[in-house]
């Protein structure tokens, strides 16, 4: 390894200071605004500290009147189901496409890789009217039927894990007599695993941090947690101290689950950006 | 694989779902589409042709020519974004005390969905909010601004977020790249005597420059489906509507599928360039893999 100088390195620490100080600016003034009361809020600058850090009524506030918590455990629904079933759908398409030969395995795998060309904004007009004609609008499973879709980015996490699965373990155990079904389930998914977390991280914020579908398809009844937060903030007469506290209640969960799962996000995310 | 009838059920019952889904919520959708975007349709009744009236519509305009444009803003700030991303993943690239924290602190914008986004900075623009009492704060308060209602300034205002929202994607991006520079490389160009700078601009760089282009070609083909900020910061007020608000706002709250359509179609041709050059670029390969 080359030697990084002195200065090099006190360099590093400026610019990478500079650079959480720029993450951090836009979001410290609603640490503060949570915690003070709504006179406190539009009489002080929003740099200054609150004087009670013990207030949470704005807290309790946004979790009652924004009905958080329900929208919350919708999403949780929506992402058990969806990821299952795609997880489940993304694990047989590459196992079938990586290791069998086959007429149309090439149309097959050229229509799932162009697929990347289509963005999902460029076809609502007519999925929603597909939506429509089987009554799913509204309905939970509207989203998680547009989510479970195999997309390309997770057949290629897929395949990067089955190149380093030796061909000759499914062969040694079709010669003793293990169904294909059986060597999928007992030898294939358990070697899979690491690339099933990464895919499950990825679609996982993806699919719980996402607006469009559910803003879309879930406009009445049933919302999803962004759905909810948008309806309470697009609220004019929410205050904004109320506001800043459902903030911070969004932000913690997914915070939580990256302080747990740090090192497999951090690594899951550039390796799948890598393959 | 030795092949029976059996192995073809196999096959069969593992790809028989998953391609129906392909089929019906990707490429019927998108043929149809293609068809409606030359039609009258309002979503009701039968379509009727109207030939390229709907694209013509659309590109003599002025109000749809504007959508087009705010997009520009949007690949604009990309310049900034990916500069940003690019010396982060450098300066990361290495061993040192605190890596962690910073790595943790500097991915939180990437975790964040667009909602909170949004309304994290509709508070940072306000008026009495983080922006002007900062100018304010260090003497500066002759700059504070109406951001959001200002014409002029709240289509790059509502752009800058996204170097705030989407630096963290890039940085991952390139720290991948540095992270699969075989070490070797390193260790010969130390044998050497190269510096730092050198090893930076003759190892690091070269070798994820075809990423930087992906990222380029990346920022391409997200700044035309802008969506979820001028949406939930603006509704597409004050001039900050999108191609896709627009695509929304015809298709489901005017009746116009026909035009939403064909609005659609633009945006799908300019990702399908976008991504076709991403393609071919990443084919080639960057210079030491």
């Amino acid at each position: 390894m080359i030697k990084e100088s002195k200065f090099y390195r006190v360099l590093r620490y400026v610019f990478l200071t500079a650079a959480c100080i720029f993450v951090v600016v836009p979001i410290f003034p609603l640490i503060f605004m949570a915690f003070k009361t709504g006179a406190e809020y539009s009489s002080t600058s929003v740099l200054v500290p609150p004087q009670n850090w013990l207030n949470f009524y704005n807290f309790r506030y946004a979790i009652r009147v924004g009905n958080l918590g329900k929208a919350l455990f919708n999403t949780a629904i929506i992402l058990l189901f969806s990821l299952t079933i795609q997880l489940l759908f993304t694990t047989m398409v590459s196992y079938v496409l990586h290791r069998f030969e086959f007429n149309g395995k090439k149309i097959i795998t050229t229509l799932f890789t162009l697929t990347m060309f289509i963005p999902v904004v460029t076809t609502q007009t007519v999925v929603f009217q597909i939506i429509y004609r089987m009554g799913l609008v509204n309905k939970m499973p509207s989203v998680i039927l547009l989510y479970s879709g195999v997309n390309i980015v997770g057949v290629y996490i897929m395949f990067n894990q089955l190149n380093s699965i030796p061909k000759e373990l499914d062969e040694s155990a079709l010669i003793d007599g293990a169904s294909y079904y059986r060597i999928f389930r007992s030898i294939i998914l358990p070697l899979m695993k690491p690339a099933c977390v990464t895919l499950l991280i990825i679609n996982g914020i993806g699919y719980y941090n996402d607006f469009y579908i559910p803003n879309l398809y879930l406009r009445k009844n049933v919302q999803t947690f962004t759905v909810a937060l948008h309806k309470f903030f697009g609220n004019t007469a929410t205050p904004f101290e109320i506001v800043a506290a459902a903030i911070l209640l969004g932000i913690a969960p997914i915070m939580v689950v990256f302080l747990f799962l740090q090192r497999y996000i951090f690594y899951g995310l550039a390796g799948a950006i890598k393959s | 694989m030795v092949r029976t009838k059996g192995t073809r059920l196999f096959i069969f019952i593992f790809l028989a779902i998953p391609v129906i889904h392909l089929m019906v919520f990707s490429y019927i959708p998108i043929i149809s589409n293609i068809y409606l975007s030359f039609t009258n349709y309002n979503g009701v009744n039968p379509p009727k042709w109207v030939g390229l009236r709907n694209y013509e519509r659309l590109f003599t305009d002025p109000q749809y020519i504007k959508l087009f444009k705010n997009c520009l803003w949007y690949m604009l700030v990309a310049i900034p974004q990916l500069l940003f991303a690019f010396i982060l993943a450098i300066f990361v690239n290495g061993r040192f005390k605190g890596i962690n924290f910073f790595k943790g602190v500097l991915i939180i914008p990437y975790l964040l969905n667009g909602v909170i986004i949004s309304t994290i900075f509709i508070i940072f623009f306000n008026n009495s909010g983080t922006l002007n009492s900062i100018l304010r704060a260090i003497g500066l308060g002759r700059l504070a601004q109406q951001w959001l209602h200002n014409l002029r300034l709240v289509n790059p205002s509502i752009a800058s977020i996204s170097i705030w929202r989407y630096y963290g994607l890039n940085f991952l991006m390139f720290f991948g790249g540095l992270q699969a520079i075989p070490t070797e490389l390193y260790e010969a160009a130390a044998i050497d005597g190269c510096t730092k700078l050198q090893e930076i601009r003759y190892i690091s760089i070269p070798s994820i420059l075809n990423i930087l282009f992906i990222n380029v070609l990346l920022s391409i083909s997200g700044s035309i489906q802008v969506f979820e900020i001028p949406y939930i910061m603006m509704n597409g007020a004050n001039g900050t509507a999108t191609p896709v608000i627009q695509i929304q706002q015809s298709a489901f709250y005017e009746n116009r599928v026909g035009f939403a359509a064909a609005l659609s179609i633009v945006v799908f041709i300019i990702v399908v360039i976008a991504v076709s050059l991403q393609r071919i670029f990443d084919k080639r390969g960057s210079i030491y893999q």
